[in-house]
């Protein structure tokens, strides 16, 4: 539910023959325009989708650590989650119809979809829905995944409705049930887990070391399925996956990254997906202690580097400019909040006024996680540099920089997948309490906001408080965020209909169609 | 074949090599001792080297539990996993149980829970059938090129060999493979590019096999070549060789029955120790072409800390490249008359 880093370890750079490709292939037009207008979807025909994944890795657990996109894929399209990212908000309905809140907002009532079967026939009912909710609360990162809501207070109301108590108001309660809260059928043992029929838009038909064959569910409560079945291929480097997409032998390459973007950009016959708001790598500041703990500071860093040039040359331009606020796909992410630019002179005033020590050589540690972040790091430190700062970038290895650097670190590069809530991210990283502080960051107003946001029902006060707490952030916080990178997903000329939402989004594969 | 490559003894048409012919035939007895002692050697050998790579693993930062584990687990979470993967117990002990464990096929459990020896159980095969065709090809074009070089020594087809093979022997396997891909995959579309699996998990069709043994033998050929051409002209100055081609037979006859036979126990070696390489250059193959071998396995296990796994994936790597080591040894001691 909430970001899981190596989720996105197989997004990185596509390299080696696809960018010498690129070097050797017909003209610069840019990607192929395939969903050309009025064209009617088509039924039928089997959509075969690369999805990156270890061998190593691979589990078949709805509610276990999916560290491979492959797992994550094959998993969401076999098993429904309660709620799923939507575009118009950012909670949109799936197994569960509809919710309501108490005027507490603590008291959450979902309401199962009419008409939703598992795979084998049996209807769906608040008894399955619990028992899944709480098996998933059960596991290791059950607490972060459905924070405030102790497995107890998960009951069953009826046999269509699912009561979940907060600990806490909670007014965003339901974004918590959108991405893992995959339902099974209560009971089911461990050992049938791979076999256990699902409640989604496909069935398996059959799973190998990370490769499947799902076949469409006729019976699917959420509308027609067009295609006849989807093949998920697992491929360990995106190289090999953008391979197999330019020689013809997968459809689609699922969030392959910006560098095999730049290759197809000269193929006509791919059509490069973007998924703006997917990625966001923000430079974390320390606020609580060490250099950066003077907000003057953090200002002027701020104003020193170039947003335009960083999207420009870590992403490749498959990206937008940041400005300070985390959650920039959300729908009520403030927009009107003037974008901070470069402004070197305000900078290095700023620098004298807080009387920072620009004799000093200063650390800033990052990973190579994801592609890009350590790109990150090396621009921003040339940039930095022209306001009188002086950093060098220190490459750490990744179970080293987590467990030592993250949270600690004074100077230190991170990324978050969840891009499309400012309160999510808030609650996660930003709140005094919050376990994941990176920033170290406690500030009384911003907590009252977060706490109003949370606590208001009715959305268009809610929406008032959550533009201050936005405002504050952008203002005060620990965070650097410059820019964010889109998801990319290649795809043959063929596929229509893909999905465009960030993070999670891109797993919603059911409304896919080929046509040919 | 093999029938040409029989023992001198029994064919050397000189009577130049006859000191050899009269050595006595060592007792059956003794021979299986050596044999024994052989195998005990490479077994010691074995387990150092798996000792070495436990400890290895034990020395990359962070552990099994804290690699696997997802961002926002909790110190009590983390300590409770460590606990339940046993990786609060001395490293020593661990490894001691995991080799206890071997003797009756059992590789242990993988930080995820999961059998090593079932994790290992598709891949390998797969892994097997792209090293064995690899290591097939290597013999047949390094032993037809180094032949055909050595045929007419100083040639234009000697020169053009040693030279290309020398060439190729330098080039990385990624090179080869990214260069593969590029002219047979993407240009000219002859081959699929990367290796996709059936639903019994192996490569869907046999062209998929092309690129990657390609990819793995073409170095290992141009080793082979020099190795096979070497031999050779070392074998060449031997007497018995010099007489028959005095004695005027055909080039061929004296290549097959003259120069071969003395020249297999270093071309054993050669080909034996291209199988290690073979293995571990399937690693970085296997990644390029997705080929659903055991390298993908071991690039996940290290990340994760995996110390089973890797140690499984070195086991049975191990014992296949023992193997035919032991192999190369027995063609070599048949071929030189029976020494161990």
């Amino acid at each position: 539910m909430d970001f899981n880093r190596r989720q996105v370890l197989w997004a990185g750079g596509a390299i080696g023959a696809a960018a010498l490709l690129a070097a050797c292939s017909g003209d610069g037009d840019t990607s192929a325009k395939a969903n050309a207008a009025g064209t009617k979807p088509k039924k039928g025909g089997t959509l075969r989708v690369g999805a990156l994944g270890r061998a190593s890795a691979i589990t078949r657990d709805p509610h276990g650590t999916q560290a491979n996109e492959s797992d994550y894929l094959i998993i969401s399209l076999v098993h429904d989650t309660l709620t799923t990212p939507g575009a118009k908000t950012n909670t949109a309905p799936r197994l569960a119809s509809g919710w309501q809140a108490s005027d507490d907002l603590k008291t959450w009532r979902f309401t199962i979809a009419k008409g939703a079967k598992f795979h084998d026939g049996a209807p769906v009912t608040a008894e399955d829905v619990v028992w899944s909710l709480r098996r998933l609360r059960g596991t290791p990162s059950g607490a972060s995944r459905l924070p405030g809501i102790k497995a107890e207070n998960i009951k069953a109301d009826g046999p269509a409705t699912v009561v979940l108590v907060s600990d806490y108001a909670n007014a965003e309660l339901p974004l918590l049930t959108r991405l893992t809260t995959f339902v099974l059928k209560k009971d089911t043992k461990d050992k049938e887990i791979e076999k256990a029929p699902g409640t989604g838009p496909f069935k398996l038909e059959w799973f190998r070391s990370g490769n499947a064959r799902l076949v469409r569910n006729e019976d699917w409560h959420g509308g027609e399925v067009l295609l006849d079945a989807i093949e998920v291929k697992i491929f360990e480097s995106p190289q090999a996956m953008a391979n197999a997409l330019l020689a013809g032998q997968i459809d689609v390459a699922s969030n392959v990254g910006a560098v095999a973007a730049r290759t197809a950009a000269r193929r006509k016959d791919i059509q490069i997906v973007r998924r703006p708001n997917d990625m966001a790598m923000p430079i974390v500041m320390r606020t609580a202690s060490g250099p950066f703990a003077d907000p003057k500071v953090r200002e002027a860093l701020r104003l020193a580097v170039d947003r335009e040039a960083m999207v420009k040359q870590v992403l490749s331009g498959y990206g937008t400019v940041g400005n300070d606020i985390l959650g920039t796909g959300d729908p009520a992410y403030a927009k009107d909040i003037p974008q901070r630019v470069r402004d070197l002179a305000k900078a290095k005033s700023l620098l004298k006024e807080a009387g920072f020590d620009t004799s000093k050589t200063y650390k800033l540690l990052t990973t190579e996680d994801i592609s890009g972040l350590a790109e990150s790091a090396t621009l921003f430190a040339t940039q930095v540099r022209e306001a009188g700062v002086k950093i060098e970038v220190v490459k750490q290895e990744s179970a080293t920089f987590w467990d030592k650097t993250w949270l600690k670190g004074d100077l230190y590069t991170t990324y978050w997948g969840t891009n499309d809530s400012v309160v999510f991210l808030a609650s996660k990283t930003m709140v005094s309490d919050s376990g994941q502080n990176e920033a170290g960051w406690k500030n009384t107003a911003f907590d009252a906001a977060y706490r109003k946001t949370i606590g208001t029902k009715d959305a268009a006060a809610r929406a008032k408080v959550l533009r201050g707490l936005q405002q504050i952030e952008h203002d005060a916080s620990g965070y650097l965020l410059w820019g964010v990178a889109d998801g990319i997903d290649l795809a043959a000329t063929a596929v229509r209909g893909l999905p465009t939402l960030p993070g999670y989004g891109r797993v919603q594969l059911e409304r896919a169609w080929l046509a040919r | 074949m093999a029938g040409s490559l029989s023992s001198p003894a029994t064919q050397s048409p000189t009577g130049s090599a006859a000191g050899e012919d009269l050595r006595p035939t060592r007792p059956v007895l003794s021979w299986v001792l050596r044999l024994g002692g052989l195998l005990a050697r490479r077994a010691l050998l074995l387990a150092v080297l798996l000792a070495t790579v436990f400890a290895a693993v034990e020395l990359l930062p962070g552990d099994a539990a804290n690699a696997t584990s997802e961002r926002g687990e909790s110190a009590t979470d983390l300590a409770q996993r460590r606990e339940l993967l046993g990786l609060d117990r001395p490293v020593l002990t661990r490894f001691t149980d995991w080799m206890t464990g071997l003797p009756v096929g059992d590789l242990g459990t993988s930080a995820r829970g999961e059998s090593v020896a079932d994790l290992l159980s598709r891949p390998f095969p797969n892994t097997l059938l792209l090293g064995g065709l690899a290591l097939l090809t290597t013999l047949a074009v390094s032993l037809a090129l180094g032949c055909w070089a050595a045929l007419k020594p100083g040639g234009k087809a000697d020169r053009a060999v040693s030279a290309t093979a020398t060439g190729v022997l330098a080039l990385p396997e990624f090179v080869v493979a990214v260069a593969l891909v590029l002219v047979f995959a993407l240009w000219t579309d002859w081959l699929p590019a990367v290796t996709l699996t059936d639903a019994d998990g192996s490569p869907a069709s046999w062209q998929m096999l092309v690129l990657p043994v390609l990819a793995l033998s073409i170095p290992q050929i141009g080793w082979n070549t020099r190795i096979v051409r070497a031999a050779l002209a070392d074998e060449a100055k031997a007497p018995h060789v010099e007489t028959a081609v005095i004695d005027g037979l055909p080039r061929h006859r004296v290549l097959i029955h003259h120069l071969l036979p003395g020249a297999t126990p270093t071309i054993a070696a050669g080909i034996a120790t291209s199988t290690g390489m073979l293995l571990g250059g399937a690693v970085v193959v296997e990644t390029i072409f997705n080929y659903p071998g055991i390298g993908s396995v071991l690039a996940g296990a290290v990340t994760d800390r995996d110390s089973p796994v890797v140690a499984g994936v070195v086991a049975v790597t191990g014992a296949v490249i023992t193997g035919v080591l032991l192999l190369a040894d027995l063609v070599r001691a048949w071929a030189s008359g029976g020494r161990i």
